[in-house]
């Protein structure tokens, strides 16, 4: 759904793209952040609905967007990816993705996709390292050691990806993952894609809970599972192979 | 005595694995692995003089504790063959619900598209 504004800047440079917003009960925020995006930007803005137990699938259909209902939970990246799949379907050029919570500010959309291009990246994490607490940064540290990934801000999910990364990512590999952080980039990285970063501006969540952070089991299952796939995956890169599965956007 | 057990055991088990089969519980694939170890373990809980042969063979002075770790191991081997498959029927499973999402959206732009055109 193309959304055309005459105050609204058009990143056509890159061709064609659109937003990504995973979103999951969060009917109180998702137009909020579904406008900010269409005054920043002249993109079609899609929400993937994670079966939301709320309204937010009607409230973000009411606002403009393309709404894509999942029937069962898949989590925040299992939400993105089907946005991803959608995108490799139509070919697009390259996507935005965001959280729906307000933290991302749809003023840093252009800049980030302005930083693709510049940089020639295959994707830009938004990166606010400062928004984390002295835990969350010994976490990101624990990451970087387990993983050899030496960017600032690993959990952002705040990022512009080109055609390449969207391939990769919606793979069947990349569909066994259950976190859109350290597992989503080393799969890019060991592609051999570009990584770039750039700052941005986070807001603190007003309201709702991090699905990560909702308790301490979950994080230290979280911090385990995570730790154990930087591990695994370790890079070892290898020429550029971007040739996902053939179902990677069909099936 | 505990040859008595141990074949009882199995033999009650094999009775489960049928009536498993039956109610289609249990998909008779897996049946026939579970009817091929039950087999042996009631094999040897009729004959456990066979487990004292073959410790002496392989040089264990404890021959139950052979038993005991055949079995240990085949459960481990059971179980991560079980992660395996479960791991591709989740990502299968994934892909499909992604897949009938974006197809219910189209069916929801078109059935839009049409209301408008009527």
């Amino acid at each position: 759904m193309p959304h055309s504004h005459s105050q609204t800047a058009t990143p056509s440079h890159l061709g064609r793209g659109a937003v990504i917003i995973p979103a999951l009960d969060e009917e109180s925020m998702v137009a909020d952040v579904i406008t900010s995006i269409k005054e920043a930007v002249a993109l079609p803005v899609w929400v993937i609905d994670d079966n939301s137990q709320d309204s937010t699938a009607r409230v973000a259909a009411n606002t403009g967007a393309k709404v894509i209902r999942l029937r069962e939970r898949l989590g925040a990246w299992g939400a993105a990816q089907t946005g991803l799949r959608e995108a490799l379907r139509l070919d697009l050029d390259f996507v935005v993705t965001m959280d729906s919570d307000g933290q991302h500010l749809a003023s840093d959309i252009l800049p980030l996709v302005n930083t693709l291009a510049r940089e020639n990246a295959d994707i830009v994490i938004g990166s606010c390292p400062e928004r984390g607490s002295a835990l969350r940064r010994m976490a990101w540290g624990l990451m970087r050691l387990s993983s050899g990934l030496e960017h600032s801000d690993m959990t952002s999910g705040f990022r512009v990806l080109n055609r390449d990364a969207i391939k990769l990512l919606a793979s069947a590999e990349a569909s066994q993952l259950d976190f859109q952080d350290i597992g989503v980039l080393l799969i890019l990285e060991r592609a051999g894609c570009r990584i770039a970063e750039h700052p941005v501006t986070m807001t603190p969540r007003t309201n709702g809970k991090s699905r990560i952070f909702r308790s301490w089991s979950a994080v230290i299952f979280y911090m385990l599972q995570t730790l154990l796939l930087g591990a695994a995956k370790r890079r070892r890169i290898t020429p550029r192979r971007i040739n996902p599965s053939p179902d990677a956007g069909g099936k | 005595m505990i040859t008595v057990v141990t074949s009882a055991f199995g033999l009650l088990v094999a009775g489960l694995l049928v009536h498993l089969m039956r109610r289609d519980h249990l998909h008779v694939s897996h049946g026939v692995g579970w009817s091929i170890a039950i087999a042996l373990s009631a094999l040897l809980g009729f004959a456990p003089g066979i487990f004292d042969y073959l410790a002496g063979t392989l040089g264990v002075s404890y021959p139950p504790i052979l038993g005991v770790g055949i079995a240990i191991a085949a459960l481990l081997i059971k179980a991560l063959i079980s992660d395996i498959e479960s791991t591709r029927l989740k990502v299968k499973q994934q892909r499909l619900i992604q897949r009938m999402a974006l197809l219910e959206a189209d069916l929801s732009e078109l059935t839009e598209k049409k209301e408008v055109g009527d």
